[in-house]
């Protein structure tokens, strides 16, 4: 195998990721998230502190970049050479994409991040070694890692304070790496019940706490495999494939009048989070 | 009749509340907090959650939901407390409410954070020169009744943020006990001017707005998604409006001077001279050419070519706003903050509301308001008024109690009014305190406070959405700390020192409100079901839904006395319009000590932890300042020295700096970050209703040649997208929207 | 300098960690009689032997507390267990409801302690035996409805997987090991597919369907009886998160 072909197959190469030749089944966590929806008011990033037992990590931390947001509204503004941002600014709440091909999976020296067979990229702390491989893989740059030991860090969860830290979340000690999980403890607590009693997970049993908050429901969370489910119709009208680096809508001539995207898609990661574009009235 | 100590019943299930929402078994938690690798897992070091009473279906692991309101802002919000082993975790949501239909807001969420907080007053404290005294209740009680004994009925003083519901009434029992008419109901941030404004125009002061049935929406300053009113709902409607109506997306327009986040969600985003709102919304009447009669004589003067001068706003846009407004009905026109801010505000926002008239948007997405079948419980409404009455009242020497109930003023009053001093001659302060805020600290007596987690209450928003509600506070876990006590409580005691007859029947507040409830269970919907089962039921729901009286709009196109001032010419001392603005995470700045909030990155410029000073990059060039400088900003008041962060969206003769840090006591989150507006704001009142005018201040901004490192968010790209399509953008021409599911 | 070193060094530095590597390729058996934990002193000596042992065939009238118990069934006391992820110890109320109604045994010392925490109101603080590291999450629920509720195993076979012979101990003592080799051990062996299990023809209703991937349905494995069996799930994620 040539470095060329080896680089031009390399998706084939490395995705299809879930275990043992089985494809997603019943399972595969998906979200579309409408930019035109989302007004950039941050109760998501909020409602992910409280489920996730993030710490607070304090101003001086926050200048050094420690910030430790799963989720995150990014702020953008193209210029243009124009005075005023005129048609407003442009908002993305940034979490973990959970790839199918993660760019984070392959150079985990341990194997402390992986794929799950219901498509999620898991992040197992007692596991991970604090290597940072993972994070500096990351194209979206949604690894946070614990630089210092929070539990014991001042003020940042002072008596009283760590009552409110959520039991179904493991808190996170100094040298590991995390990231948006879906609300993982959600999904598999969800899927359990639904396993016993012998039936999947219904559309709208289970949220992720960013989507549980949104003001706007701009969030839709769901099982991509369920053709009940919302986020299921979502990216098949908006057709977005998995499992393509290039969608045949955007091959067409003329582009396509649909709004579904998935982010640095060319880097072919394969995405699990579709967004929809923001849309801007012409007439004014 | 009532019996508040006997067994307690919930969603249907009669236990011991007292058992179930003691914290059980620290293991649980304490063993979480050591983290991941280094923990013990010897045998026998652990003990297990056990109770001593439980009924079925309180299972440890297991999280249980108790429906209440939130308490972080006056909206309203319906909110579902997640409890388990005892302790509050999670606030979400409540599906049933109108309001907030299961969504919640960052502030919100952070009502947790207010609860748990490290620097919540926890036992009453009593002066003792700089320091405070611990002190039982029945010592603080005691030196209450007789300070009031010594002093007549109009010599006392209470001051509070808006209040409704239960409390409302007992608290004006109370006062009445005492022969005092003094309240004084005061919001550093409330909408005094649009509601008198409002008053005027539709007869009503809160219409109910339809955002969620308009195709166009033009807002002058109005942050409806941020902080105005009531976001969430607001939000929700939004979602509609982008979703279309009749498969037409809706058009949302901002005028402001400072860009807001509804203002950044905008469709065209136009940047106003500051305190030009009205004339902007004259001449887009104007350009309509509809208008006739009064209206029409009025618009006359307000041509293009004027109004383009004196707002700033193009001529082009002028002409393509009033075009879609004509093409696309029904539109809906809002006047916010940063067009009630000025000494005219009442004007601006009276000329807002005519084009709102002349496009016929009465009746269609103005809505008339329902209120609660019961007046003595809605709310009475906040303003900035009622703080410069006490203030000069004060100031005169005329009261010797005053009461401070949980409102801030030392922090949120301008500068100028002196009111640390002024408080001072009240010989005797009481403070209703969560915190040891500014004001706090300057009480001789101080009243720890239960957290909403953990107090019984009732309460009726201003703004109601779809029918009328009484919203239900209940406690989700025991007390943090045993010695604090909810206002209700606080407000009976006292009150049982003035009518101890008429309120001997009720042993604690919790009594007083089931009886309340209970003695109007055929009003509220209750008539059929017996006392237990009704109120069981109301506890579950966390609220009660009602068939309230609905107002009537009363459409009058006055334009008497509709005359707007010529825009203020540049002082060139203080060349600077200020605009303190007000940010969806910190609002009036009683939630800067939770931490979740302070960490939010601000929206729109990213920034955390700290005060920023906002310039046009324009004007920052001119006076080469670049961001991070520290500039002191001077008005004829005071000055504050803050970082400049370098913002496109403001209009360039106009400065801004948020609201809600800067504060010098009330917590280890709060003290210390960051400016306080309000030190430099100038005492401008606006002249129809003597609310504090905020965006009247002039500054003057001068390099200190100090420069620190902006913390924000907004990462290593500034915010630019470099060529990749990561937040992307697409225009309604080029895209079928009409397709989507 | 000595840079040519480099080389060599690694060299046999890697033959060293590939030899140990196999030399070393025989596991331990997961289970052994050593994983006894300590014997965890607990407020009152609770019985179990008492409550949940074998009846005594030779005297039926159970009289003898030395000779057997009421094979009382797990669940009537550790009732959470079916229902969450912890098993817990239940309320004080439930010792008391049956105690109070036993008045040959309510003069014994450890009767007498127990109604002195009921009386108190106070809960007993029972010490954790079976404890786990913070940052796994063992569900109980999952393993009863699994083994109990769908394959109809007897309660004390399924709890004994995991607990050992409770029935025949006084106060409760760790006799497996509890370490993730032991939980894996388990996971990695087929087990018979619940007959009760109502799954429909091809999967569940939406293995049914393809949707990008093709779908293949994971290979039946059958044992000598013929049996359906399956692995437990090998998913990190499902008790580390």
């Amino acid at each position: 195998m040539t470095a060329t072909n080896l680089l031009e197959n390399w998706a084939s190469v490395r995705h299809f990721h879930p275990i043992d030749d089985k494809p997603h089944d019943p399972y595969k966590w998906a979200m579309a998230i409408d930019l035109d929806a989302c007004t950039g008011c941050n109760a998501c990033a909020v409602a992910c502190y409280a489920e996730n037992n993030l710490p607070v990590v304090g101003r001086e931390k926050f200048l050094h970049g420690q910030s430790m947001h799963w989720m995150r509204i990014e702020r953008y503004w193209e210029e243009d050479g124009r005075e005023f941002p005129d048609q407003g600014f442009q908002f993305l709440p940034m979490m973990c994409q959970q790839c199918e091909a993660a760019p984070c999976e392959t150079v985990c020296p341990v194997g402390a991040t992986n794929h799950t067979q219901d498509g999620l990229n898991s992040q197992i702390y007692n596991r991970c070694i604090g290597s940072r491989y993972c994070s500096a893989n990351c194209p979206f740059k949604v690894r946070y890692f614990n630089w210092y030991d929070y539990p014991t860090t001042e003020n940042v969860w002072p008596a009283e304070m760590n009552r409110q830290l959520n039991p179904d979340v493991t808190v996170r000690g100094k040298g590991v790496m995390e990231k948006c999980t879906f609300c993982v403890q959600r999904l598999r607590a969800a899927e359990v019940t639904a396993k016993g009693e012998g039936r999947i997970v219904r559309e709208g049993e289970v949220q992720t706490a960013c989507q549980q908050a949104c003001p706007a429901s701009a969030i839709s969370f769901g099982n991509l495999v369920d053709p009940e489910s919302r986020v299921h119709k979502q990216w098949l009208t908006q057709q977005v494939d998995l499992d393509k680096d290039k969608q045949d809508k955007d091959q067409k001539e003329g582009g396509s009048d649909l709004r579904g995207y998935r982010i640095l898609e060319e880097l072919r990661p394969y995405p699990s989070v579709m967004y929809l574009e923001r849309v801007r009235e012409s007439a004014v | 009749m009532i019996d508040s100590g006997s067994e307690k019943h919930l969603a249907g299930h009669p236990f011991d509340r007292r058992d179930f929402l003691k914290v059980l078994g620290w293991s649980g938690t304490a063993v979480a907090l050591s983290g991941c690798g280094n923990t013990s897992i010897e045998d026998g070091k652990e003990t297990v959650v056990s109770y001593v009473e439980a009924k079925d279906y309180v299972i440890p692991g297991v999280a249980v939901y108790f429906n209440s309101t939130c308490a972080q802002c006056d909206a309203g919000c319906s909110i579902s407390g997640k409890v388990r082993e005892g302790r509050v975790l999670k606030l979400e949501g409540n599906p049933d409410s109108a309001i907030n239909k299961g969504k919640m807001c960052g502030v919100g969420q952070a009502g947790v954070q207010h609860h748990y907080n490290p620097d919540r007053v926890r036992e009453p404290l009593l002066r003792n020169g700089d320091k405070g005294e611990t002190i039982t209740w029945e010592k603080a009680y005691a030196l209450i009744a007789e300070k009031l004994a010594a002093v007549k009925g109009e010599e006392i003083a209470f001051l509070t943020g808006g209040v409704s519901g239960h409390q409302k009434v007992l608290l004006g029992n109370y006062l009445d006990s005492l022969g005092t008419k003094n309240h004084f109901v005061y919001e550093a941030v409330s909408p005094g001017v649009v509601r008198a404004a409002n008053l005027k125009a539709y007869g009503v002061e809160m219409p109910r707005y339809r955002i969620d049935k308009a195709k166009v929406v033009l807002s002058f300053g109005a942050d409806f998604l941020g902080a105005w009113v009531s976001p969430v709902h607001f939000s929700q409607q939004y979602a509609q409006f982008r979703r279309g109506v009749d498969g037409q997306r809706g058009v949302l327009i901002q005028a402001e001077s400072k860009m807001t986040l509804t203002g950044a969600n905008a469709d065209r985003w136009l940047a106003v001279r500051p305190g030009t709102e009205g004339i902007l919304a004259l001449g887009i009447i104007n350009a309509l050419g509809t208008a006739t009669g009064d209206v029409a004589e009025l618009v006359k003067g307000y041509d293009k070519a004027r109004v383009s001068r004196d707002t700033g706003v193009e001529p082009s846009n002028i002409d393509k706003i009033a075009a879609l407004l004509k093409l696309r009905s029904p539109s809906l026109v809002l006047a916010g903050s940063a067009a009630e801010g000025y000494a005219h505000g009442s004007q601006n926002a009276a000329a807002i509301n005519l084009l709102n008239q002349v496009l016929g948007n009465v009746g269609k997405t103005i809505e008339a308001p329902v209120s609660v079948p019961f007046p003595q419980m809605s709310p009475a409404k906040g303003n900035t008024a009622a703080l410069k009455t006490l203030n000069d009242d004060l100031a005169a020497g005329k009261y010797k109690v005053l009461f401070n109930v949980a409102t801030n003023p030392v922090f949120t009053a301008p500068a100028s009014y002196k009111f640390r001093d002024n408080m001072a001659r009240a010989g005797f302060k009481v403070a209703f305190a969560h915190y040891l805020d500014e004001t706090a600290l300057q009480a001789d007596l101080v009243l720890p406070l239960d957290s909403a987690m953990e107090d019984w209450g009732t309460s009726v928003p201003e703004y109601l959405t779809e029918g009328a509600q009484i919203n239900i506070q209940q406690p989700l876990m025991e007390r943090l700390h045993p010695n604090t006590r909810g206002l209700g409580d606080i407000v009976l005691a006292l009150i049982k020192q003035r009518r101890a007859d008429e309120y001997k029947g009720f042993d604690d507040y919790y009594g007083y409100l089931r009886g309340a409830m209970l003695q109007n269970k055929g009003a509220l919907g209750g008539g059929g079901s017996d006392d237990d089962n009704f109120w069981n039921d109301t506890l579950s729901r966390g609220i009660v839904k009602l068939a309230g009286p609905s107002a009537s709009l009363n459409a009058s196109m006055a334009t008497a006395g509709l005359k707007l001032p010529a825009p203020v010419e540049i002082d060139e001392h203080y060349p600077f319009q200020l605009i303190p603005s007000v940010t969806s995470s910190l609002r009036d700045g009683r939630h800067t000590n939770q931490p979740w909030l302070q960490e939010s990155p601000d929206p729109l410029t990213t920034i955390v932890w700290d005060s920023w000073v906002e310039m046009h990059p324009k004007k920052a060039t001119e006076m080469g300042i670049v961001e991070g400088d520290i500039v002191e900003v001077t008005s004829k008041t005071g000055s504050v020295k803050a970082q400049v962060y370098l913002f496109p969206g403001i209009y360039p003769d106009a400065v801004s700096i948020p609201i809600g840090r800067g504060h010098d006591a009330m917590g280890r989150y709060a003290k210390g970050y960051g400016v306080n507006p309000f030190q430099i704001m100038d005492s401008v009142f606006e002249s129809a209703t003597g609310e504090l005018a905020m965006h009247e201040t002039r500054v003057n901004i001068t390099k200190t040649g100090q420069r620190v490192i902006v913390v924000k968010d907004e990462g290593p790209a500034g915010g630019m997208q470099m060529g990749r399509k990561i937040a992307a953008r697409v225009s309604t021409d080029q895209v079928d929207l009409s397709k989507e599911v | 300098m000595y840079r040519f070193l480099r080389l060599p060094i690694l060299l046999v530095g890697l033959f060293m960690a590939v030899s140990c590597y196999a030399v070393n390729d025989s596991q331990p058996t997961l289970t052994t009689e050593d994983d006894l934990g300590p014997q965890v002193a607990q407020p009152i000596e609770f019985p179990h032997y008492r409550h949940a042992g074998n009846r005594n065939t030779v005297d039926p009238t159970n009289s003898d507390p030395t000779k057997g118990g009421m094979e009382i069934n797990c669940q009537y006391c550790h009732t959470y267990a079916r229902r969450s992820l912890t098993a817990g110890i239940p309320p004080l109320q439930k010792c008391i409801g049956c105690h109070q109604n036993i008045p040959s045994v309510r003069d014994k010392p450890r009767i007498v302690e127990l109604f002195k925490y009921w009386d108190a109101k106070k809960a007993v603080p029972w010490k954790k035996v079976h404890d786990l590291p913070d940052f796994v999450r063992f569900t109980h629920e999952r393993h009863i409805k699994r083994f109990i509720e769908q394959q109809g195993r007897p309660v004390q076979e399924v709890c004994g997987y995991c607990h050992g012979q409770v029935k025949e101990m006084v106060t409760a003592r760790r006799q497996k090991p509890i370490t993730m080799g032991w939980c894996v051990s388990c996971h990695m062996k087929e087990h018979v597919v619940a007959a009760k299990a109502d799954i429909p023809e091809g999967g569940t209703p939406i293995g049914k369907q393809a949707y990008w991937y093709t779908f293949q349905k994971p290979a039946e494995t059958k044992n000598a009886a013929g049996e359906l069996t399956a692995k437990g799930p090998n998913d990190c994620w499902l008790c580390h998160k």
